[in-house]
């Protein structure tokens, strides 16, 4: 089922739609610059390619932003097959995070450069309930996405744990984490 | 290939000096999740092993054991697995796309929800996180004491449940209760905000005020059920300590909180433990019905009560 919607991308952005520079008749990309294409304006082409994508769910919670108090906002959570996408919506802005697997990467929409942009580390902190992305530049309350770390069986590197942080190295992979009082001394 | 046996040999050796730091590195390596040996003290010399581990009970760090990056070596290294683990898992996380066992929540209660926060939070009054057993809920020592002996010494819950439970013959015996059923991703530290219903008849009580307690209560001899904040604390204890049932104040069965649901606006379907055996049932919470009957005792209103409170009373 197609989305109305692009799920790939925060709602106000201006690229919600196809492309509208079409590619000049009679050029035939190649595939790499056709993979650039994708990349570059992923949200565009991305969910139209993704037919599977669907909502997981819409939550109404809190969010702060850049460590200012705690403000209402919407996370609409989209599986779009390869990556998870976390639109948070607060106020008139929206801020979407985007997560992979196998590695794990995260990547915020850059308004601005109108791309994602890696993340430079994430952390949750179950017994509150918070799921922050780079530092403190977006907290969220975001029990479904904890309660969903939490039932993943196959991972027993957060039992009994309750502070997670980790680190992205320039490749985008995880470089570096810890657990409870060790990020206290770490990745700060 | 001697190259790379030499650099091999060179790497296991930067691996076996001493980590400084509780840092579960997760190398970048293009040989992918190759596994290098880690082992207490070192292969062989380790003897009992354990030197990679960091921090412990008060949950530090721990390198090692899958925290993020080092594997986990046994005694003398004689484990196979030992050494770096894959570094598909950040740190455990993931990109939160399984749906939980108790579905996805729709909304956070807004009252008495602080906000995003990765400060730990503060000691929940007759309660605390994290720290089980210390605090004990003011006028209720006893409660407390008996919930953390019985959860730690199940020889004596069989014991005692043996001789005194009763088990009412309307109870059914519960089928297939599995590791996901008694520990859906909620039950966790921060349960309270966790539970995924947000819809139903929430009372939120500070305290039970049960309608269908008041005029039962004279008849059984009690005189007040167990609080809100001496339920929660049991489950907070519960949870720190890894444990998956709570005993329910002031009686012997053994509630596995983790099993409750709601199952309507007001009812809710749970496992409890007597009598050696679990047992599949479900309250009014509103109407006060236990399997669709008035509670015969006063511990099988604890047993409601204890249920309704996990499913629907506050909790922070």
């Amino acid at each position: 089922m197609l989305l109305r919607r692009n799920p790939l991308l925060p709602s106000d952005h201006p690229t919600g739609r196809r492309n509208r520079c079409p590619i000049p008749a009679g050029v035939i990309p190649t595939a790499g610059l056709m993979a650039g294409v994708l990349l570059a304006v992923a949200p565009a082409s991305l969910a139209q390619q993704v037919p599977s994508a669907k909502v997981l769910y819409r939550l109404s919670t809190q969010c702060a932003l850049q460590g200012a108090a705690p403000v209402p906002c919407t996370v609409e959570a989209v599986d779009s097959g390869g990556a998870t996408l976390y639109r948070h919506r607060i106020g008139t802005s929206v801020e979407t995070v985007r997560i992979t697997a196998e590695p794990v990467t995260m990547a915020i929409w850059a308004h601005d450069a109108r791309n994602w942009r890696p993340l430079r580390g994430a952390s949750a902190r179950f017994s509150t309930n918070t799921v922050c992305f780079n530092g403190k530049d977006l907290c969220v309350v975001n029990p479904n996405y904890l309660n969903s770390v939490r039932e993943d069986r196959a991972n027993t590197r957060l039992q009994g744990r309750d502070l997670v942080m980790v680190h992205f190295g320039s490749d985008g992979r995880v470089d570096a984490s810890c657990y409870d009082d060790a990020c206290a001394l770490l990745l700060k | 290939m001697n190259t790379l046996s030499a650099f091999a040999l060179l790497l296991a050796g930067v691996i076996a000096s001493p980590v400084g730091a509780g840092l579960a590195l997760e190398l970048a390596s293009p040989h992918g999740p190759a596994l290098i040996a880690r082992g207490g003290g070192g292969g062989r010399m380790g003897g009992g092993g354990g030197g990679a581990r960091m921090g412990g009970g008060g949950g530090g760090a721990r390198v090692g054991g899958g925290g993020g990056g080092l594997g986990r070596a046994g005694g003398g290294g004689s484990l196979g697995r030992s050494g770096f683990q894959g570094s598909g898992g950040a740190g455990g996380l993931n990109r939160g796309v399984s749906r939980p066992a108790g579905g996805w929540s729709s909304g956070v209660a807004g009252g008495g929800l602080g906000g995003p926060s990765l400060n730990r939070p503060a000691a929940r009054p007759g309660g605390v996180v994290g720290n089980p057993g210390l605090n004990r809920p003011a006028g209720a020592g006893s409660l407390n004491r008996n919930v953390n002996a019985n959860l730690n010494r199940n020889a004596n819950v069989n014991r005692n449940i043996n001789r005194s439970v009763s088990v009412n013959r309307n109870w059914n015996r519960a089928v297939n209760v599995n590791a996901i059923g008694v520990r859906p991703g909620w039950a966790r530290p921060g349960w309270g905000v966790a539970r995924p219903w947000n819809h139903g008849w929430y009372g939120g009580w500070a305290t039970p005020s049960w309608g269908w307690w008041g005029a039962s209560a004279a008849a059984w001899g009690v005189g007040t059920l167990a609080t809100a904040a001496i339920i929660n604390s049991a489950v907070d204890a519960a949870v720190a300590s890894n444990q998956t049932v709570i005993v329910v104040p002031n009686t012997q069965y053994q509630l596995l909180f983790g099993t409750v649901q709601p199952t309507g606006t007001s009812t809710v379907a749970f496992d409890v433990s007597a009598n050696g055996s679990v047992y599949q049932l479900s309250a009014d919470c509103q109407s006060g019905l236990l399997n669709g009957q008035v509670p015969g005792n006063a511990q099988e209103a604890e047993l409601l009560n204890a249920a309704c409170q996990v499913a629907f009373g506050t909790a922070s």
